[in-house]
């Protein structure tokens, strides 16, 4: 307020301006209601007076103090002084009421008969500013001219309501029309909420909520004072209840709404004592109809009867009741969090029916919570840190963690974008309804990782494999082979220095020839490990194998700088291939294609023999080499129309 | 003949070595790894290089690397080398110069053939393995210079590439020197070639065997 001009242009009155008028006119009011009831008591002659003055000197000043604290907080906003007069207008009609009622006293006020006119309905004024608050709550009037419209209209039906019970109390029909008039009013100021409420977004409805929280108890308390009036309590002590709610009650959660709104778990609240209040009734008129229709049906069955059967019926009916109701204001108080709720629950039926897949979960849990930004972590069974729903580490998770608990174990976590208590709160609550695909996706998570391992301890077993055989063929020709040559060597060495023709010189050329022959062998071993020509390269060993094929094979290979492991893998695809389509399909032409495809290589096989080849231990072995590189391998082989084989190594 | 020896298997070189003295040839240098070998050739001026095609320091066909290095240095000196198995790089090359013999190490076994193919390549002939021949000889193609020949001609062929003489063949085949000559002759007119040196032309015929 202070150091702010007022926003007003062209000499109009400013809106801040206006406000602080408003907010001078209702502590007036307090006041002066105050002073009258002050005079009042000082002359003692009114009963009730003390009680009266009691509450505006106790009851009071907290809220009008709460009402000037969100003035001063909230300076722009008509709900300090709406606030203010919520308390001041009880105050002013109580003193208006002690007024009237020193016309029958030995001490009359001045205009004593005045006070006495009005004090017959003057009790309307009690929801002055109640309405006041209804409609400018919590961002000043909805636009339009027709709600501006309503107080005037408000304190129209009220001077009604008081002109009529003043004049003629007893004429029903001039009340009852008063009546209807007032509620109309009344009813319009409650509509302002409603419409505010269908408009607002995510901040106004749980400020509205709050209010809509205090403002619920008022009407009930009202009625509970009626009922206790016309049960014979004391008009001083039945709408204790009615005036505390307004006074304590509606303050104290407005303010909260405007200066602190999340600051407790208000949906819920509200729409716990919302179903309760309602279960309640419902409960208390079965009650009712089960005792009057035990008394109709049998005259003889004394009270006792009825009340016991009544009590029975709506024990049972009380929970299924309020479960009933407890979704249905859920739905109409709460409509949000319901429809939250139900996009989760169609997105998990999805899941279950294999229209979508559980890693979208992160996508549904924006989606229903309204937040584009959200995160799902995961957590990997026996790791620390998470993991995003692909399985790539998250080091460091951005922001506030929402743990997902599961089984006492945390399974993730969620990360808001937008992060308030309520979002909070609600997530909590749609993560446990989509705690099925999160559980899925981890464990689909788990799975990929530990196929990835599988998979490349595979080509890294693979790769082993062939480092030993490389390690044995070397091995072979330079260790074993060498040293039988060196032998055999010595052997003719001696062999040279006998005569010819001997018997000796015989057994040596027998024992040479027999070196000789296992040296080949040797070689033939070490080519079975690892054909030495791949050495000089993958062309190099296919045209070895290529030439000693009896049939005509159309060579085309491709020179290509490729590991060890694949050149060897691609080798005996070749190797075998050939070798079965002179087995085991009769070709009489065979083609041999080796190309670079990307960092590894294609190698295609075509014959001309009579197909129908059947995967048998020599291809199944070779589909093992090759898969357990990362590779593939197709064999298209329909009978009678030669095989193909396609390796992608 | 004035002999280095380059093999890194001590046995195998020892028991070369011996063969080799025992047949009058003077070893000037025993040597394990490729370095020593282009030492020993720059210090000794051998007539005659026997190395081994996989050595030291790589352990690959570092023999043959440094074989051809050599030969770009000293054109004329016969190299020998040995393999324990097929090795086809650089020998093509190496087989245009002459004075060049390839066999595998299984050979030596066969003393007699052995210490001829020492000699045939001393004398600046040639010696190729049949294994090694059949390594570098491509499948047959449509384009195929050497359609025209017969299948005898072919062989007499793949034995000149072998490195033997029209005597050793004639032996070989069990036919007449002669007619050895006759083939000869017509391989040359069918692969065109009509060069007046004799040794030349056997180079070159061996040649389009090889590499067509």
């Amino acid at each position: 307020m202070r150091g702010r001009p007022g926003m007003g242009e062209h000499g109009q009155v400013s809106p801040r301006r206006r406000l602080r008028v408003l907010l001078g006119l209702a502590v007036l009011a307090y006041g002066a209601g105050v002073a009258l009831l002050l005079v009042i008591a000082a002359q003692g002659a009114v009963p009730g007076t003390g009680a009266a003055l009691l509450l505006a000197f106790v009851g009071m000043p907290p809220a009008i103090l709460l009402g000037l604290l969100v003035a001063w907080r909230r300076p722009g906003s008509p709900v300090g002084p709406a606030l203010v007069a919520l308390t001041a207008a009880p105050a002013l009609t109580s003193g208006l009421e002690q007024w009237g009622a020193t016309y029958g006293t030995p001490h009359p006020l001045p205009a004593a008969h005045l006070g006495a006119f009005l004090a017959g309905g003057v009790w309307v004024f009690n929801l002055a500013g109640f309405v006041l608050l209804c409609l400018v709550f919590p961002t000043g009037f909805p636009p339009g001219r027709f709600w501006r419209a309503v107080p005037l209209a408000f304190l129209g039906a009220a001077a009604l309501v008081i002109v009529i019970i003043g004049l003629d109390p007893m004429n029903l029909a001039l009340d009852v029309a008063a009546g209807v008039v007032f509620l109309a009013a009344l009813g319009s100021s409650v509509a302002a909420l409603v419409v505010r409420y269908r408009r607002g977004d995510d901040l106004t409805r749980v400020q509205l909520r709050w209010l809509m929280l205090g403002a619920g108890s008022v009407p009930v308390l009202l009625l509970a004072g009626w009922l206790a009036e016309f049960a014979g309590a004391p008009v001083d002590v039945a709408y204790v209840g009615f005036l505390g709610a307004m006074v304590f009650v509606v303050p104290a959660t407005v303010a909260i709404a405007i200066l602190r709104h999340d600051l407790l778990d208000v949906d819920r609240l509200l729409n716990e004592s919302v179903s309760w209040l309602i279960t309640s009734l419902v409960s208390a008129a079965v009650f009712a109809l089960v005792v009057l229709g035990v008394a109709q049906l049998s005259t003889t069955a004394n009270e006792r009867i009825g009340i016991t059967a009544a009590a029975f019926v709506t024990a049972l009916a009380l929970l299924p009741v309020h479960r009933r109701v407890h979704r249905l204001v859920g739905r109409v108080l709460d409509r949000e969090r319901t429809v939250m709720i139900a996009t989760m629950q169609e997105f998990v039926r999805k899941v279950r029916d294999g229209q979508a897949q559980p890693e979208e979960v992160q996508d549904a849990l924006r989606l229903s919570l309204g937040d584009p930004a959200l995160l799902v972590l995961l957590r990997r069974p026996g790791a620390d840190g998470y993991v995003d729903l692909s399985g790539s580490v998250v080091d460091a998770p951005p922001g506030e963690l929402i743990p997902l608990v599961a089984r006492d174990s945390e399974v993730g976590a969620l990360v808001l974008g937008k992060s308030t208590a309520r979002r909070r709160r609600r997530a909590r609550e749609v993560a446990v309804e989509a705690r099925l695909p999160i559980e899925v996706s981890r464990l689909r998570v788990e799975l990929r990782r530990a196929l990835g391992e599988a998979q490349s301890s595979r080509s890294r077993l693979v790769e082993a494999v062939a480092d030993e055989r490389r390690r044995l063929e070397r091995d072979l020709h330079d260790g074993a082979q060498q040293r039988i040559l060196a032998v055999g060597m010595r052997l003719r060495s001696v062999q040279r220095t006998l005569p010819a023709g001997g018997a000796t010189h015989a057994e040596l050329d027998a024992a040479v020839n027999a070196l000789e022959a296992t040296v080949a062998e040797l070689r033939r071993l070490a080519h079975g490990i690892r054909p030495s020509r791949l050495d000089e390269g993958l062309d190099a060993a296919i045209h070895d194998l290529v030439r000693d094929c009896p049939i005509p094979v159309d060579l085309r290979v491709e020179r290509a700088e490729v590991s060890e492991v694949a050149a060897t893998t691609a080798y005996f695809v070749v190797a075998e291939c050939l070798a079965n389509a002179l087995k085991h399909a009769g070709a009489n032409r065979v083609g041999v294609t080796v190309a670079r495809a990307g960092a590894g290589l294609s190698v295609l096989v075509a014959d001309d023999g009579r197909g129908g080849a059947r995967e048998g231990f020599g291809l199944t072995a070779l589909r093992d080499r090759v898969t357990a590189l990362g590779g593939r391998l197709d064999i298209v082989s329909p009978l009678g129309a030669g095989t193909t084989v396609r390796a992608e190594v | 003949m004035r002999v280095v020896v380059a093999e890194d298997s001590v046995l195998f070189r020892e028991g070369l070595t011996r063969l080799l003295s025992e047949e009058g040839h003077e070893i000037i240098a025993a040597v394990g790894d490729a370095e020593a070998l282009i030492a020993a050739v720059r210090a000794g001026r051998p007539d005659l290089i026997i190395v081994d095609v996989r050595m030291p320091p790589q352990m690959t066909d570092d023999g043959a690397r440094v074989a051809r290095q050599l030969r770009a240095e000293h054109p004329t000196l016969p190299i020998l080398l040995l393999s324990q198995h097929i090795v086809t790089q650089h020998a093509v090359e190496l087989v245009s110069t002459g004075a060049f013999g390839y066999l595998l190490k299984d050979r030596v076994l066969r003393v007699d053939d052995f210490l001829d193919a020492v000699r045939r390549v001393g004398a600046g002939g040639s010696a190729l393995d049949p294994a090694i021949v059949g390594a570098l000889v491509s499948p047959a193609r449509d384009d195929d210079p050497l359609k025209p020949l017969t299948s005898r001609e072919r062989e007499v062929l793949a034995l000149v590439a072998e490195g033997w003489s029209n005597a050793a063949i004639s032996t070989r085949l069990v036919v007449a020197e002669r007619t050895v000559e006759t083939h000869m002759r017509a391989i040359f007119q069918k692969l065109d070639l009509f060069d007046s040196d004799d040794t030349h032309r056997r180079v070159l015929a061996v040649l389009a065997y090889l590499t067509r």
